[in-house]
């Protein structure tokens, strides 16, 4: 069994399991009385949001350990990566003005979370097109890109912290914090459910890409 | 509890229908990358 067979057996398992997540949410899983249906939104913008911050986590250590051990793996890993995170980055940004028009009455706001984050998306976008753009010295596109890809990954504690240090009209965390998770426990088994099948998600798209890079550095 | 939860399920299935639409787009979009390997 080759890789992207894997990683697409493990994309259908993960798509099987959204289902789930949209039919766990949106008929078993009640309403915030105070945002109405529309904080069911939450279970799609965080765990997507968290997809396109691993992502991009993923591509600053794949850069860190291509720099240090010169090898091509961690630069496919890396390029597989950003392309998915890619993906993830247009879901958190299209279910993020959904959810902040009802709820804010504006559909953006340049605070520092939203500007940050759109800021996570160019560079995910600028990422891809440096990789297209450099070809030659053999070695520099790999070299160019894992630098930007650390410079990306700098930037996540940065929109991680955000809420805290300016002033924003993004939420703070209430999961991933310090202290315990403020969310009724059924709202909670729905967001931790939907974490994990967005994870699984990832690491299904990132198979299939690894195996469509390989495939081309091979050709 | 609230008199009147705010009426807005249109934004939340806007959001619910997209979501899909990424998803099964990129889905595809690699499943025809990696067909055959």
């Amino acid at each position: 069994m080759t890789l992207a067979s894997r990683g697409r057996a493990v994309t259908a398992v993960a798509l099987l399991l959204l289902v789930g997540v949209y039919v766990r949410a949106l008929a078993f899983t009640p309403l915030e009385r105070f945002q109405g249906a529309a904080q069911k939104i939450f279970y799609l913008h965080v765990p997507a949001a968290w997809s396109a911050m691993l992502a991009m986590g993923m591509v600053g250590l794949a850069s860190v350990l291509y720099l240090l051990l010169k090898d091509q793996r961690f630069d496919r890993f890396a390029a597989a990566s950003a392309e998915v995170g890619t993906a993830f980055c247009v879901v958190m940004l299209t279910t993020g003005p959904l959810w902040a028009r009802p709820v804010w009455g504006t559909w953006w706001a340049w605070d520092a979370r939203l500007t940050l984050t759109l800021f996570l998306f160019f560079l995910y976008i600028g990422y891809l097109l440096l990789r297209q753009a450099v070809g030659d010295p053999p070695g520099a596109r790999a070299r160019y890109s894992a630098v930007l890809g650390i410079c990306g990954t700098v930037l996540l504690p940065f929109i991680h912290l955000s809420v805290y240090l300016f002033r924003t009209l993004h939420p703070q965390p209430i999961v991933l914090k310090p202290s315990a998770p403020s969310l009724p426990g059924v709202m909670l088994v729905t967001l931790l459910y939907s974490f994990g099948v967005f994870t699984l998600l990832y690491i299904g798209f990132v198979m299939q890409r690894y195996a469509v890079g390989e495939e081309s550095a091979h050709a | 509890m609230p008199e009147n939860i705010p009426q807005n399920a249109g934004y939340m299935v806007a959001a619910y229908i997209v979501t899909a639409i990424i998803v099964l787009a990129y889905a595809a979009s690699l499943y025809r990358r990696t067909r055959g390997r």
